[in-house]
């Protein structure tokens, strides 16, 4: 029983790695429906810059957020505004032009590392709870506790706040939209940089787990995508479900089936629910066709 | 600048061009195939610099067969990429011998591609044992195969650990761990075997994806095994991250044994040295071994500091050097570059090496 109670905790605890590693994602593609593929080297340049942080100015990668977070903001306007914007009319353009920033990303960081293997401390690394075999790391509990904490604030930012509502607003219909005044592409910018910086969060928080590598991102984008259409596209509360459920799947699958077919697990799952329920979990219907219906 | 003076650079130009390609061709040139961009360009640019610090010492030494020794880089992390860069080099670079990776894929296709072309291919550092089965008269491997490292773990856990921890053979239990892909496969295939004819009892064999986001599951699959050593085959960031979540799992065996990797700095940064005590590491010969089992390897410590000015990235590096010296040697044996005779004198020169080491 304990090593079953056990199992479930890790579960959650990835599923927290996933749904963060996700949630930049949920805006940029389940939001305003641009598919980028680029989202995991977002993530890698987020453990990159918790690296810089950590190795130049002796930051805990937990208070580097402070810098990251804006940091990859502004990185996420100028990728906008060079990649993304001048082809917001050609969507399938847009996926070519993420892979290419995914290869450009990639080799830029390769170039500066050589692709050594990079490493950041945190004194929270040693703090963990043991309720016999039971163990919650510090690093996994913060993730946990950020995603959530974010989840909620984003899902409040996107209900409550002018901002939020054009953003919505725009993703529904975008003539209309802008017949009611809003600026679209301010908009469309905006929850971009946003989606970046959350990117950024997420790199330098679990930058402590891993060893980081020019290709790191890769690792998460397949369970990113599949996170975010699982829990809906756009919404948050699924892709935080989302991020549980692929992240518990995988923790039974590993430990009692079998860890080489843990994902194969986990997309099989993912498959049944998009066939019983294209929109997923919390998507509203037809929420699927919404943003490339409207791009055009 | 006007077009008169654009002109006579030019012309100076391609007379040091020229005057560039006549000194070349004095030279024998040697076509290095290995990952130099994309993310395994680490190591290949690791196996790089033990190539050059050799051809160096030779060229100091008056190069080979009268001829000063040249390197030449082919880029390659994949099979295709493996058999363009060896068209290239021997078509346009004109290099006579192919030698490289520690990728087996790429040789094996490198290597055939040399075949093609007559060309010998030397091949310092990939793992795969096919490599070898398929005996191709232009392949000659110098370095150790995966074969090599599984029973060296077999050994170790037999010879070392068992009598480290106070047990016979016949008493130690040992769990195998492997990256799934036909890397940690063949290596672990082999160390089962191995450790059955020992009359150690294995408690399960796991497989993990190296890029795998989490590997709690392979960690506490082992804990409930509970075995006394644990045997790992794989690469840099999964082992790292199978040991940090071993230690937030509070999991430490009697002894752990990691096949390939694990003596880096890229391991010891991720955990701290306490952790990593009881760690043995099964891979190929370091730099700083002792004098006695590895002679020259202080000296070749020394020129590769004094060279690049830091310590080498991994120990693949000295097992390039060496494998480009005993090429050097065979081709000075054989008194030609020719494919046959180079290999039939590196063969005697290995007949004779086996002698004396017996």
């Amino acid at each position: 029983m304990e090593t079953l109670l056990n199992v479930l905790v890790v579960g959650i605890l990835l599923g927290g790695i996933y749904g963060l590693v996700s949630i930049g994602l949920n805006l940029i593609f389940g939001v305003i429906r641009i598919v980028n593929f680029a989202q995991g080297e977002l993530v890698m340049l987020g453990m990159y810059g918790a690296f810089l942080a950590y190795s130049m100015l002796g930051l805990d990668p937990y208070v580097s957020t402070l810098i990251v977070m804006p940091a990859m903001f502004l990185f996420g306007v100028i990728v906008q505004r060079v990649a993304i914007q001048p082809l917001q009319a050609e969507s399938s353009m847009q996926i070519f032009a993420t892979f290419g920033l995914l290869t450009v990303l990639q080799n830029v960081v390769l170039v500066f590392t050589r692709g050594e293997g990079y490493s950041v401390a945190t004194k929270v690394a040693s703090f963990s709870i043991a309720i016999g075999e039971i163990r919650i790391t510090g690093t996994h509990l913060i993730i946990l506790i950020a995603v959530t904490a974010i989840s909620v604030l984003l899902h409040l930012f996107l209900q409550r706040t002018l901002m939020g509502k054009s953003i919505r607003a725009v993703t529904q219909d975008r003539q209309a939209a802008r017949l009611m005044g809003i600026n679209v592409e301010r908009t469309f910018m905006v929850t971009f940089d946003i989606g970046s910086a959350l990117a950024g969060l997420a790199g330098a928080l679990i930058a402590p787990i891993y060893t980081l590598s020019p290709g790191i991102g890769d690792n998460f984008i397949l369970a990113a995508f599949a996170v975010v259409v699982l829990g809906g596209l756009g919404s948050v509360a699924g892709a935080w479900a989302g991020g549980m459920i692929v992240g518990i799947v995988e923790a039974f699958a590993g430990y009692y089936i079998d860890p080489e077919l843990k994902q194969a697990i986990w997309f099989l799952i993912f498959l049944l629910v998009l066939v019983i329920r294209p929109t997923g979990l919390s998507g509203q219907v037809g929420a699927e066709e919404v943003g490339f219906r409207e791009q055009s | 600048m006007n077009i008169a003076g654009r002109l006579i650079s030019a012309a100076i130009l391609g007379g040091g061009l020229l005057a560039g390609t006549a000194i070349a061709q004095d030279s024998v040139r040697i076509g290095a195939v290995n990952p130099y961009s994309g993310p395994l360009a680490l190591y290949g640019d690791e196996l790089a610099r033990g190539y050059q610090l050799a051809i160096n010492e030779r060229n100091a030494k008056g190069g080979v067969l009268g001829k000063r020794i040249e390197m030449i880089r082919g880029d390659a992390g994949n099979p295709q990429q493996g058999i363009a860069a060896v068209d290239q080099l021997v078509t346009r670079d004109k290099v006579e011998i192919l030698i490289g990776t520690y990728i087996s894929a790429v040789s094996n296709a490198a290597s055939d591609a040399a075949l093609r072309h007559q060309k010998v291919y030397w091949d310092t550092n990939a793992l795969a044992a096919e490599l070898t089965e398929r005996k191709l008269p232009n392949f000659v491997r110098s370095g150790p195969h995966g074969a090599n490292f599984a029973e060296m773990s077999v050994r170790a856990t037999v010879e070392m650990i068992a009598p480290a921890i106070g047990k016979k053979p016949n008493e130690i239990t040992v769990w195998l761990e492997h990256e799934d892909s036909i890397y940690g496969k063949t290596i672990a295939d082999v160390q089962k075997v191995e450790f059955e004819k020992a009359g150690v009892k294995i408690t399960g064999i796991g497989a993990h994806n190296f890029r795998a986001a989490d590997l709690t599951d392979v960690v506490l699959r082992a804990r409930r095994a509970n075995p006394d050593v644990w045997v790992q085959t794989g690469y840099v960031p999964d082992g790292n991250l199978m040991l940090r979540t071993a230690r937030e799992q509070g999991y430490k065996p009697k002894m752990i044994l990691f096949v390939g990797t694990g003596d880096t700095f890229e391991t010891l940064d991720a955990l701290d040295t306490e952790y990593l005590e009881g760690l043995f590491v099964v891979s190929y010969p370091r730099p700083d071994v002792a004098e006695k089992f590895g002679p020259g390897a202080a000296a070749y410590l020394d020129s590769y500091r004094k060279a690049y000015n830091r310590e080498p990235v991994a120990p693949q590096g000295m097992a390039a050097f060496t494998g480009m010296h005993m090429l050097l040697d065979a081709v000075a044996a054989a008194g030609t570059t020719e494919m046959t005779k180079v290999r039939a004198a590196a063969k005697q020169l290995s007949d004779r090496l086996w002698r004396e080491v017996r």
